[in-house]
């Protein structure tokens, strides 16, 4: 059992770290949460440039070939920093889905793209429901000469106003179970019939609703297999769920670290309030949560990274890290008082983020019922 | 990084599961889950696996050791914990303290044989009036040529009764100025006359002890580390172990149980929905728990502080709640059956259940209650202001 960090992913966290503190400051995250993009297209570039929308991607391809472990750090850097624009997206729901299901063709044409920043990526996943399970999948695609024509209406899909290519997946029998109907297209996001809606959101990072009508899309473009990919999405899910952790425990560092210094230099009743017990334990028990997430979210990366199962972790992981980011914002928003929820204060960025991430890919309750049927009981 | 144990510590997990499904007998558990201390069954296994080299892993081999990390011991702790062995933690604590503090003389005299099961030690360290404040212990060690004569007494020394030897934290200068600086460590032999032993019980049955002692006497190079500097001592006693335990066998073990049984008794009952969720939260504070308190041991063994600091001990904040709401939900899934006793006519799982609700409150408490934990985490490890 090793606890650190390598060599290397300690060069990666730190110039990362540095990049990002130079680059991304709260002024631009604000200006970001008002812009129509969401995202610098300038920044884009030069993250690209650094290699890091390619960092998981193999070398063939042109990409850094490291490991999802490395990834994982990256995120826990953009998570300090609230990152924003469709890094996430493009990388764990559209260029790892293609590299692990993608015909050799697909990954010719669309990693590179990705690896070089020219293409973005959103996975059209959720409808009404807001559920990631297989029955949700209402959105139908109708076999037609060859070619498929998607009907349907998502929901809650990131990114989806600037991306250039979906992963929509979509029901293609709708007489067989419900998991073993269903496919996945790469479809053009240019394709006539596709409108887009950006909500507005808590977190005020772009999700969109996106309405199919009659998109053709070619055969050629099915991801995976015909019908038989609910296990993938999966995978996929709880892939990007763990990647959502290792995100969110960024965020929940610079909460502590930001609670903690500010209640040593507070003072009231003549002492710095961090001197009470009550500030104190409410301090303990953030470093706890973060400790914790921390210990989870880099086991269930490591898992991923080695090609270990890591179903169960991811449902560990999303269910603690969900709860815990809560109880961390909360604690130290209360430990601030009145002046961390002003709107101008960084902390609300933080809350705002940490319920939407909570309630991405599942929350904590979705995911406790995942790790109680893998317990033994059955749960509807 | 990396989460897998290394091969040597696979193969030592291996050896002792394998010694204690062969050695610790019925007649063993009976006498851990007794709680009235060790019997003659439990002695005889400590000291097989004294023989074994399976009490002390960390130590180094010329005192019985192995030489190997925090890790096997922490791999020792959960297999003893779920097996139901015997737990000679007092002797091992000590021990870990000698190796730091103690002269050459003492450590032969002593770590070999702790090593080998045959000499045990109570701690001695609370008073009535020196709980978590354990800088004001009152009994008092006064200097006669080459002995020491104590008066005074303690309370909670659990394993006084049946043990050979006391850790005694005794008051050597009562005017000191900081009155932690006034403080010395003494092994005392428990059949030394003028000790009297007296029984408490904890309500969930654990026998405990208070000790009195009247003008007892104990030689000079019994005292261990300097004359007053008994502080130095016991913080290396509760601290110098380092790591933070981790593995979680036996807990994990108890939630397969019930689960098991809420499969077989409860299923259909549409009041026990909220059971399947509950558990798998429980199982995932488990989880958790287990890998924050892996991370603290392993962070030990390399000689690094983790990030923020705090260590194991935030680990163990962790653990101690999940101990007791661990229990106190397993009563209830029990529902009315919670309440039957061992050897109850209806009894479920043989009354374990109750046992250990009853007995939960303890962990939080003992060896520096929850809110002292908090009180170092916030000091040492966040570098929070003191008072
Ligand atoms: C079953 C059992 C076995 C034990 N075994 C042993 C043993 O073998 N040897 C031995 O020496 N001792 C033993 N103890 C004693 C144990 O170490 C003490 O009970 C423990 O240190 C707490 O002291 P106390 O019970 O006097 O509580 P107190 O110190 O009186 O505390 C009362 C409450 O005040 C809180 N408190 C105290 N100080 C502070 C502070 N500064 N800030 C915030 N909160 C504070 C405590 O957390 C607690 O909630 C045992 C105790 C029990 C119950």
């Amino acid at each position: 059992m090793d606890p650190r960090l390598s060599e290397e992913q300690e060069i990666l966290r730190k110039s990362a770290r540095d990049f990002l503190t130079e680059k991304c400051p709260k002024s631009l995250v604000r200006e970001m949460e008002n812009d129509e993009k969401g995202y610098s297209p300038q920044l884009w570039q030069e993250i690209a440039a650094l290699g890091w929308t390619g960092l998981v991607f193999p070398e063939k391809y042109g990409g850094g070939g490291m490991s999802f472990l490395d990834l994982s750090i990256l995120l826990e850097e953009m998570g300090r920093v609230l990152f924003p624009g469709p890094f996430f997206s493009t990388v764990l729901l559209g260029g790892l889905p293609i590299l692990d299901i993608g015909s050799e063709e697909q990954k010719e044409k669309y990693l590179p793209e990705i690896i070089s920043g020219k293409a973005i990526f959103t996975m059209a996943l959720t409808e009404a429901s807001g559920k990631y399970t297989a029955s949700s999948v209402k959105a139908k695609a109708t076999a037609d000469n060859g070619n498929y024509v998607i009907n349907g209406t998502k929901l809650f899909i990131p990114d989806a106003h600037v991306a250039d290519y979906f992963l929509c997946v979509a029901r293609t029998d709708d007489k067989a179970k419900s998991e073993d109907g269903i496919t996945i297209f790469i479809v053009d996001a240019k394709s006539p019939g596709i409108s887009k809606t950006v909500l507005k959101t808590i977190a005020r990072d772009k999700q969109c609703e996106v309405v199919f009508k009659d998109v053709k899309v070619p055969r050629e473009n099915i991801l995976g297999k015909l019908n038989q990919v609910w296990g993938e999405v999966q995978k996929i899910i709880e892939r990007a769920a763990i990647a959502k952790c290792c995100e969110m425990l960024g965020g929940m560092e610079v909460v502590l670290d930001m609670t903690v210094a500010y209640v040593k230099e507070r003072i009231q009743f003549d002492v710095p309030v961090g001197v009470f017990q009550a500030i104190q334990h409410h301090c303990v028990y953030m470093l706890v949560d973060v400790e914790g997430s921390r210990a989870t979210a880099y086991e269930a990366a490591w898992r991923v990274s080695t090609g270990r199962p890591y179903s169960s972790e991811a449902a560990i992981t999303k269910a603690w890290v969900s709860d815990a980011y809560q109880r961390v914002v909360a604690l130290g928003t209360q430990s601030h008082g009145g002046v961390s929820i002003m709107e101008d204060h960084d902390m609300p960025l933080y809350y705002r983020r940490a319920k939407a991430a909570e309630l991405t890919f599942g929350d904590a309750r979705f995911h406790r019922k995942t790790v109680a049927r893998k317990l033994g009981f059955e749960v509807a | 990084m990396d989460f897998e144990l290394t091969p040597e510590e696979k193969a030592f997990q291996k050896e002792i599961r394998e010694f204690l499904d062969k050695e610790c007998n019925e007649n063993v558990v009976a006498e851990t889950l007794s709680m009235e201390g060790e019997g003659p069954y439990s002695k005889e296994l400590l000291r097989k696996m004294g023989a074994n080299r399976l009490l002390t892993p960390r130590w180094p081999v010329e005192y019985g050791g192995r030489g190997m990390g925090a890790m096997a011991e922490a791999i020792k702790v959960d297999e003893i914990n779920s097996h139901h062995a015997p737990f000679p933690l007092d002797g091992v604590e000590v021990g870990n303290a000698l190796l730091i503090c103690g002269n050459e003389e003492q450590k032969k005299r002593f770590l070999p044989g702790i090593a080998r099961g045959d000499i045990e030690f109570a701690l001695g360290y609370s008073e009535p009036d020196a709980g978590s404040d354990v800088a004001s212990v009152q009994l008092r060690a006064v200097e006669d040529r080459d002995e020491f004569i104590l008066n005074g007494q303690k309370i909670y020394n659990t394993e006084a009764h049946f043990s050979d030897y006391h850790w005694l934290l005794t008051r050597t200068d009562p005017s000191a100025e900081k009155k932690h600086r006034g403080l010395s460590l003494f092994m005392v032999d428990l059949k030394s006359p003028g000790i009297t032993i007296r029984p408490l019980i904890t309500s969930a049955g654990l026998r405990t002890n208070e000790v009195f002692y009247e003008d007892v006497r104990v030689p000079k190079e019994n005292m261990v580390g300097e004359k007053n500097g008994g502080w130095t001592v016991i913080m290396n006693a509760l601290y110098g172990g380092g790591g933070g335990g981790g593995l979680a066998t036996g807990t994990k073990r108890v939630i397969d149980t019930l689960v098991k049984y809420a499969l077989e008794e409860k299923q259909d009952a549409d009041e026990n929905q909220w059971i399947p969720e509950t558990m798998a939260g429980l199982y995932i504070r488990t989880h958790v728990g287990e890998l924050m308190g892996l991370r603290a041991t392993a962070f030990a063994d390399l000689n690094v502080s983790p990030p923020y600091g705090g260590g194991g001990a935030v680990s163990r904040l962790l653990g101690g709640d999940t101990r007791r709401l661990l229990y106190n939900t397993a009563m209830q899934i029990l529902g009315p059956y919670g309440q039957l006793a061992k050897d109850s006519k209806w009894v479920p799982l043989n009354g374990e259940i109750l046992r250990e609700y009853m007995d939960a409150p303890r962990w939080t408490i003992v060896h520096g209650s929850q809110e002292i934990q908090k009180l170092v985490i916030a000091t040492r490890g966040l570098g929070l202001p003191r008072r």
